[in-house]
């Protein structure tokens, strides 16, 4: 693979990609809301204190939460499940990337004289791929770091230490970025098949699901996944990724995408 | 580094296909195509839809892989060597397939990137070809914005941008207005003069044999390749029609009859229609013939047919009404 020509692939992507409102609004408005969100409700929720039982059985839980005052309990209740969206943004940014720049090259049919240049086609798969993947997972750290800067200003030492503890680090900075592989993955695979992209990224969306299955798990007091939990799971979903990456290699073959995309 | 296969000692040969053929399933989408392109020369690959065009095409630039034969580019074998067969061809697709939402210079300096032209060498050939296209004023607008001739332009631009031995244009005024079209041409005859090889896939019988040194008929395989002038000769310029002041008369035929080298004589009205291996080689003796046997002529014409004419009869068809039949 040559490193030249990914980047120029990854330069003509991003650049048609700013000029994509719809997509750009995609990318930019939900970390927006992520960010200041959990803020809020952080901050609002801190005021109040959690019911008894609940507070018994989050603190059977988190002993290290021991320490909290009441409202704190409650602030760090509610900011936990706000880990999960961080999650979620490098799986839907992908999505939508790959989806929109595959499906849009198929409507235009503008990948055969692409196809004609002395390109490799895992060399295109590679640009098309980190083309989706760096905007998503990029967003996902970001976005956690200016929460965790505004956390450090709004919400006390013990809150702001919920929202940096090894649970979120591992979650935000292993499991996001697999969340995002396998987004990708998702995307080349459904946008070989389909040619709108709001079916590919309804289709794709399908992957969320385990992601919001942590949510409710986290929500319902079933389980507390803690770091090696995550790290666990970016491993599998890792793989999951690796698998779906060598169908999705075959799926962009050269021959089939010049005679069976339409 | 890659090695010459083919061709040796022939350098006037830019592109050579021998026994050339795809299968799609079990259906053969074409075979047997084995023809030689010289330098300078522009090739038409003629046919209906469906003919197999774009798929020899696609063969050639090594888009799809032959599945029999052989086929190379400045030596460079299409099944064995493709990158290097790529870098060395240019291609206008059905489509132009251009980033509606870049603009004219950007979709050239992208495809200059992806041919790993230096930054001086694209600079300059991203002007030259927007110039040549007439669209260096507009170079900075979106693509989306363009006119269909001004993107197929915009496309040609783009084949020729790293400067190929061989250019494929296919179907390059397809869907075009006549107007759009007319200009499309005016620049592909540009590049003809310009000595450039070309290979032009096209239905437009007109367009081929405007544009076009020798003409390759395709359908699923290769019926006939020539040039549009041998091709008339045999297959068009076989009549010589003989137009008379008066009604013909029988002694009139018999006398045109009687000339060694006509095949046959028909009278309509006025006319002699008379058939002919080398038409314009028996006319004088004709006139004489017909003059001595009181003919008054008013005019002779050795007929040319249309590249039409010659299309049907060597793809073994006959248009009706209705459709095509065979």
């Amino acid at each position: 693979m040559r490193s030249g020509i990914i980047w120029t692939l990854l330069r003509r992507e991003w650049a048609e990609m700013i000029r994509n409102r719809l997509l750009v609004s995609t990318i930019v408005v939900p970390p927006l809301i992520l960010t200041v969100a959990p803020i809020v409700l952080g901050a609002a929720v801190g005021e109040r204190a959690l019911p008894p039982e609940l507070s018994a059985q989050i603190l059977a839980q988190r002993p290290e939460w021991a320490t909290f005052s009441p409202g704190e309990l409650a602030g760090a209740f509610a900011v936990q499940q706000f880990l999960v969206f961080f999650l979620l943004m490098p799986a839907y940014i992908p999505l939508s990337i790959a989806t929109f720049s595959i499906i849009g090259e198929k409507q235009a049919r503008s990948l055969e004289p692409v196809l004609a240049a002395p390109i490799r086609t895992v060399e295109l798969l590679a640009g098309k791929a980190l083309a989706a993947l760096v905007p998503g997972v990029l967003t996902g750290i970001v976005t956690y770091i200016v929460f965790v800067a505004l956390a450090s200003i709004v919400y006390g030492p013990n809150l702001f230490g919920v929202v940096t503890d090894p649970s979120w680090l591992a979650g935000v900075l292993l499991l996001g970025p697999a969340v995002g592989l396998l987004s990708v993955v998702a995307g080349v695979i459904v946008s070989a098949r389909v040619n709108d992209p709001r079916v590919a990224q309804q289709v794709g969306g399908v992957i969320i699901v385990p992601v919001i299955a942590v949510v409710i798990i986290q929500a319902t007091g079933t389980a507390i996944v803690d770091a090696v939990g995550y790290a666990l799971m970016a491993a599998v979903v890792l793989v999951v990724a690796l698998v779906g990456l060598r169908i999705g290699v075959r799926l962009f073959d050269r021959e089939a995408i010049l005679t069976r995309w339409r | 580094m890659s090695t010459v296969l083919t061709t040796p000692g022939d350098q006037s040969v830019a592109l050579h296909a021998a026994g050339l053929g795809r299968r799609f399933g079990d259906r053969w989408a074409v075979r047997d195509i084995s023809l030689d392109v010289r330098r300078g020369e522009v090739l038409g690959l003629l046919g209906p839809n469906g003919a197999g065009k774009t798929t020899t095409v696609r063969m050639l630039t090594a888009l799809i892989e032959p599945s029999e034969g052989t086929a190379t580019i400045d030596g460079f074998d299409v099944r064995s060597q493709p990158d290097d067969v790529r870098a060395r061809v240019g291609i206008l697709t059905e489509t132009p397939g251009l980033y509606d939402k870049l603009s004219a210079s950007a979709n050239l300096e992208f495809f200059g990137r992806l041919y790993g032209l230096a930054a001086d060498v694209r600079a300059e050939r991203i002007e030259r070809y927007l110039r040549l296209f007439g669209l260096w004023e507009r170079r900075t607008d979106i693509a989306g914005t363009f006119s269909k001739g001004m993107k197929q332009k915009l496309a040609i631009a783009r084949a020729l941008l790293h400067d190929p031995s061989v250019v494929f244009l296919d179907e390059p005024t397809a869907a075009l207005d006549p107007e759009a079209a007319f200009v499309v041409r005016e620049s592909i005859e540009g590049l003809r003069r310009a000595g450039r090889t070309i290979v032009l896939a096209t239905h437009n019988l007109d367009e081929a044999d405007r544009l076009c040194d020798r003409i390759a008929f395709v359908r699923g395989g290769l019926l006939r390749v020539d040039s549009p002038a041998r091709l008339r000769g045999a297959h068009g310029e076989r009549r010589l029609t003989v137009r008379l002041a008066a009604p013909s008369h029988p002694a009139l035929v018999t006398a045109a009859r009687a000339v060694a080298g006509v095949l046959g004589v028909e009278a309509l009205d006025g006319v002699l229609h008379v058939e002919a291996a080398e038409p314009a080689e028996v006319a004088p003796a004709v006139v004489r013939a017909l003059v001595a046997a009181g003919a008054a002529i008013v005019e002779v014409r050795v007929e040319r047919l249309s590249l039409e004419a010659i299309y049907f009869e060597i793809m073994g068809v006959r248009p009706s009404a209705g459709g095509e039949a065979a």
